[in-house]
């Protein structure tokens, strides 16, 4: 039986009529319409649909939408900044050569403002142990980890949200 | 892939959630973090009819933590915040390590302590040191509360002492004994996402002379069907003062008791000698720990 309910993605209310065993991931990308989050491997492995729920890090392919209501869930189109700019932390991977095919990007930005919400001033050990669960099958690793510590700089400079 | 249909309820108080566990018995599955349940309801391993939410009860969740009174910790308590809690890293830090490295920072984010257990899953991270430092779970029905040791609790591969209707609400952690530590340490093919082959904690409590070990626990993870506390290593030990031929001794006696089995992490032998140099790494770090230098 459908539910109409309504989810809190980026700032804005949606009202989508949903199936309780619909995953978030099939609702933010199929019924609200937002394809920046990918869906990967299904199973909570590969990090690509990552999300932010209440600014946590969280897998919407393993989460239900019924489960999401009354959070404010941020997806990589909810970075936007004003005028349209990059988001500092978009920013620092598009000036390290972050991004290759970009599709583990969106869930890889999204870990990466996580971190740096929590820790604006982490050792290369703690990037990589945060960003454990993003998988990146094209350009390794490093220019991800140089992209979080340049971005790093900018935050505890301008105290970035 | 999709899921099969299913009733979801998301109880606000634990009087609610304890009615519908009693009314739907193990038809319904409780849904905490969800990172192991929809996996294999994806899988289609299984097909639960009733799905009890309970993210919405805010007293399954929280670090209770007093000076001298140990521990009470939340079932639904992510491990992302016993990771970081200040309190728990500072009495229970082998706990929090442990935590921290359960599966990815989302999977961290989503788990739950209660979850970890319930899902009796032999290569699970927090029960070893859980169990290694005496942890107690508190199971609640509609009819009232018992308490028994995590280690009779998690009965095996995924088998609980658990009677319909009753579900896991929280841990009880006692004050860590005066003169002792608790180390944790794990083997997996690498540090990211990855399931342990093999993981071990140690407790060592000292006499007062702060030299002979008056108890010391030794929990083995992925090399038995539930956590396996040695019984060797305690008839060795106790009494004693370390050396390193003693240390060598015990390990060899918990690579004894290890029975661990070949799949896909690791083989069986490789497993057994993982179980040697944890012990023989544990037991030397909690001793140093408990001695305090």
């Amino acid at each position: 039986m459908k539910k109409l309910i309504e989810l809190d993605i980026n700032d804005r209310i949606y009202e989508v009529a949903i199936d309780a065993r619909d995953l978030l991931i099939d609702v933010i990308r199929n019924k609200v319409g937002l394809t920046g989050s990918k869906k990967g491997c299904g199973d909570g492995d590969c990090g690509a649909c990552t999300v932010l729920i209440d600014g946590k890090p969280e897998l919407s392919c393993i989460k239900l939408a019924i489960a999401s209501q009354g959070k404010k869930i941020t997806t990589i189109e909810g970075l936007v900044q004003e005028g349209g700019q990059l988001h500092p932390i978009q920013q620092a991977y598009v000036d390290h050569g972050a991004v290759q095919c970009g599709f583990c990007t969106p869930g890889m930005i999204l870990s990466s403002k996580a971190l740096l919400d929590r820790n604006p001033d982490p050792t290369e050990h703690y990037i990589k142990h945060e960003l454990s669960g993003n998988i990146c099958r094209c350009t390794g690793y490093k220019r991800i980890i140089e992209a979080v510590e340049a971005a790093a700089k900018v935050w505890s400079k301008e105290g970035v949200q | 892939m999709f899921l099969n249909h299913f009733e979801y309820f998301a109880p606000k108080t634990p009087a609610e959630t304890l009615e519908l566990v009693a009314c739907l018995g193990s038809k319904a599955k409780i849904l905490a973090g969800g990172t192991d349940l929809m996996v294999v309801m994806k899988a289609k391993a299984i097909s639960p009819d009733y799905l009890i939410d309970i993210n919405g009860v805010e007293e399954f969740k929280g670090i209770f933590c007093e000076q001298g009174k140990g521990a009470v910790i939340g079932t639904n308590t992510k491990l992302a915040e016993i990771q970081f809690s200040e309190a728990i890293q500072a009495k229970y830090p082998a706990l929090a390590y442990a935590a921290g490295e359960v599966g990815s920072s989302q999977v961290r984010q989503m788990a739950s302590l209660g979850g970890n257990s319930c899902n009796a899953s032999p290569a699970a991270e927090t029960p070893t040191p859980l169990v290694a430092m005496d942890a107690k779970v508190v199971l609640s029905s509609i009819l009232g509360e018992r308490e028994l040791p995590l280690e009779e609790f998690i009965l095996g591969v995924r088998v609980l002492d658990l009677a319909e209707g009753e579900m896991l609400t929280k841990f009880v952690l006692p004050e860590p004994k005066l003169k002792s530590a608790c180390r944790y340490a794990y083997m997996g093919r690498r540090d990211a996402m990855e399931i342990d082959c093999v993981n071990m904690a140690v407790t060592i409590e000292l006499e007062d002379d702060g030299e002979k070990v008056k108890n010391i626990k030794l929990v083995m993870g992925s090399v038995y069907p539930r956590p396996l506390v040695s019984k060797e290593v305690t008839a060795l030990l106790v009494g004693q003062k370390l050396s390193d031929q003693l240390i060598e001794k015990a390990a060899e006696a918990a690579q004894g008791e290890a029975k661990p089995i070949d799949d896909i992490r690791a083989s069986a032998e490789y497993r057994r000698e993982i179980v040697k140099v944890l012990a023989r790494r544990l037991i030397k770090e909690a001793y140093t720990d408990a001695k305090g230098v």
